[in-house]
């Protein structure tokens, strides 16, 4: 069975954007835990396969502009001015 | 005004040609039957007002004033879309998905928005952030999910149809649940353009309805190519109505699948419904053999790995920047993100994506995802040399009727494994339908699945419609 750390579930929590409450760490580490250690049977089965790659079909389609009104788009937006998606400072300015 | 409750689209659109009523007296009824049942079921996120929904009404097509619901992870112009999760409780689409563009197109009247799984991830519509969806067969139980209030609505005779979505099951698995008929399409089918992603390898729309032939009709809508969704076959729009006579085709081949009935979870009254739905098929001339699909106990983990790896890079582009809910008392970028995301989804989508990363992460890709890709040759392989030797498969839906809200809440492996019958079919890529076939004995619905080929969309429909002009489940319904 998989074993894994609180403290892994927290880097792949850093990795996902995502802060975890210390309340809610022991019933995730659980629910992680068990998840894994079901997926864990693929092994037993895909050690012997040898069948070529059977991928969905995908069309290109041409990459052309599309005229679509910025107002729209901004409109959804929780923070914008002047035509721009607006965040906090990235560069620090020390 | 005649009871609509419980009508099928056959039956509208014939009094509707018959000028019995009009499409606006349509809509009155059955959002004034919302008004009346919906605060037992609460399958509705929204309801719209009569003059917004009439605002896009077209006077023609092939589903002229006939009323649904759609499943709230599929852009309606102008519409909230929030997936049932925070983090989108306020966007609004600015667009509509093509399958919404089409119903438009063919006069259909879109009536609101249906609750489900928190961005379609979940089996019960447990884990939408803002209210559960009880089964209208016993409100104490859940409808299935994640498409739980698509289901519940046309279950409880509050539309005669709604659009749902798959990734592994959630169409088939509530329609199960909930007494009624269940499309899932082969992967290309309907377009996705819209669609707000999951796992996209494997997601597509589906549909509910009360009857095969309204399924077919829906499908023969939605159906066909779109230039905006890459994965779209190129697949010609057709009538799938057409061929619908109510016979079977002659020397119809069906496989019953022996290894589901192998699973230690099957509850027997299930197990007994599929069967007796396959003797009825057999009674009607189909020629029945029993067939072995030995990875099907491999499928339910090969789905768990590939849906949640999609589903952590699809659900980075929630980043509360562009469009979503962003976080108060902000520090920098990162606390944004951290803080956004973490206030925005509900802890089983937080636990999905990231299982997602672990299992596509540099030390344990090998053991997981690469594993999970392999097995879903092998899943498919069984597929296409069960499918050489029988025309369909029969499998249960789900592997037990309706159950007790929060009965999984200390046992989620076990939630999830409900996708154990119909995971297989979204990894496959092909086609299942689930319909109906009886009762358990404290009377909740059972439904098993007819699973074909890679578009064999037609034949399903075809013995579908077949079995329900000699079984009568589809027309039973709760009383609310």
């Amino acid at each position: 069975m998989s074993k894994i750390s609180k403290e892994e579930i927290k880097n792949i929590a850093t990795m996902t954007k995502l802060s975890i409450k210390e309340d809610d760490m022991a019933g995730i580490q659980k629910q992680f835990v068990e998840m894994l250690a079901y997926a864990e049977r693929v092994q037993e089965v895909a050690k012997d396969i040898d069948i070529p790659s059977n991928k969905n079909i995908n069309h290109d389609r041409e990459d052309s502009a599309v005229v679509s009104d910025a107002a729209d788009i901004l409109a959804q937006a929780p923070q914008e001015e002047d035509n721009y998606f607006v965040v906090p400072k990235i560069v620090d300015s020390e | 005004m005649k009871d609509l409750s419980f009508a099928t689209i056959q039956e509208i659109k014939q009094d509707l040609e018959n000028k019995e009523y009009s499409p606006e007296d349509v809509v009155n009824f059955y959002l004034k039957r919302f008004a009346q049942v919906d605060d037992k079921v609460k399958s509705a996120l929204e309801v719209f007002d009569k003059e917004s929904v009439l605002k896009t009404f077209k006077c023609h097509g092939m589903l002229e004033g006939i009323p649904g619901l759609i499943k709230d992870n599929i852009c309606q112009k102008d519409r909230i879309t929030s997936c049932a999760s925070k983090i989108l409780q306020n966007y609004r689409a600015p667009y509509d998905a093509t399958v919404i563009e089409r119903l438009k197109e063919e006069g259909a009247l879109l009536l609101g928005r249906a609750n489900m799984d928190e961005f379609a991830m979940g089996s019960s519509t447990e884990t939408s952030a803002f209210f559960k969806t009880a089964n209208p067969w016993n409100l104490d139980c859940v409808p299935g999910g994640s498409s739980g209030g698509s289901a519940a609505a046309v279950a409880a005779g509050l539309v005669p149809w709604a659009l749902g979505s798959e990734t592994g099951g959630s169409v088939r698995q509530p329609a199960g649940l909930c007494g009624i008929v269940g499309l899932k399409p082969t992967y290309g089918a309907i377009s996705r353009y819209g669609v707000v992603a999951y796992a996209s390898s494997l997601d597509q729309v589906g549909v509910f309805t009360r009857s095969v032939y309204d399924n077919a009709l829906v499908f023969s809508v939605l159906a066909g190519h779109d230039k905006k969704d890459a994965s779209s076959l190129k697949l010609e729009k057709k009538d799938y109505t057409q061929v619908l006579d109510g016979s079977l085709p002659k020397g119809l081949r069906i496989g019953l699948v022996k290894t589901a009935f192998e699973s230690e979870g099957l509850d027997s009254q299930v197990a007994q419904a599929t069967k007796d739905a396959v003797k009825s098929l057999e009674e009607q001339g189909a020629i029945v053999q029993e067939i072995e699909l030995p990875t099907l106990d491999y499928a339910a983990a090969t789905y768990f790995i590939i849906s949640r790896a999609e589903a952590a890079s699809n659900l980075a582009r929630f980043d509360g920047v562009r469009y979503g809910s962003r976080a108060q008392d902000i520090k920098n970028l990162e606390d944004l993100y951290v803080k956004s995301r973490s206030e925005g989804f509900g802890q089983e989508v937080q636990v999905r994506m990231m299982v997602g990363n672990y299992v596509l992460s540099a030390g344990y890709a090998g053991k997981f995802y690469h594993n999970a890709k392999k097995v879903q040759r092998l899943i498919r392989k069984d597929f296409q040399d069960a499918f050489s030797q029988v025309d369909l498969l029969v499998m249960p839906t789900q592997p037990s009727p309706a159950f007790e809200f929060g009965k999984f809440d200390d046992n989620k492996l076990q939630l999830d494994l409900q996708d154990y019958y119909t995971a297989p079919v979204n990894l496959a890529g092909c086609c299942a339908i689930s319909l109906p076939c009886g009762f358990t004995k404290e009377n909740m619905p059972v439904g098993f699945q007819l699973i074909g080929p890679r578009l064999s969309e037609q034949l399903l429909f075809q013995v579908g419609h077949a079995y329900q002009q000699v079984t009568d489940w589809h027309t039973k319904h709760p009383n609310l």
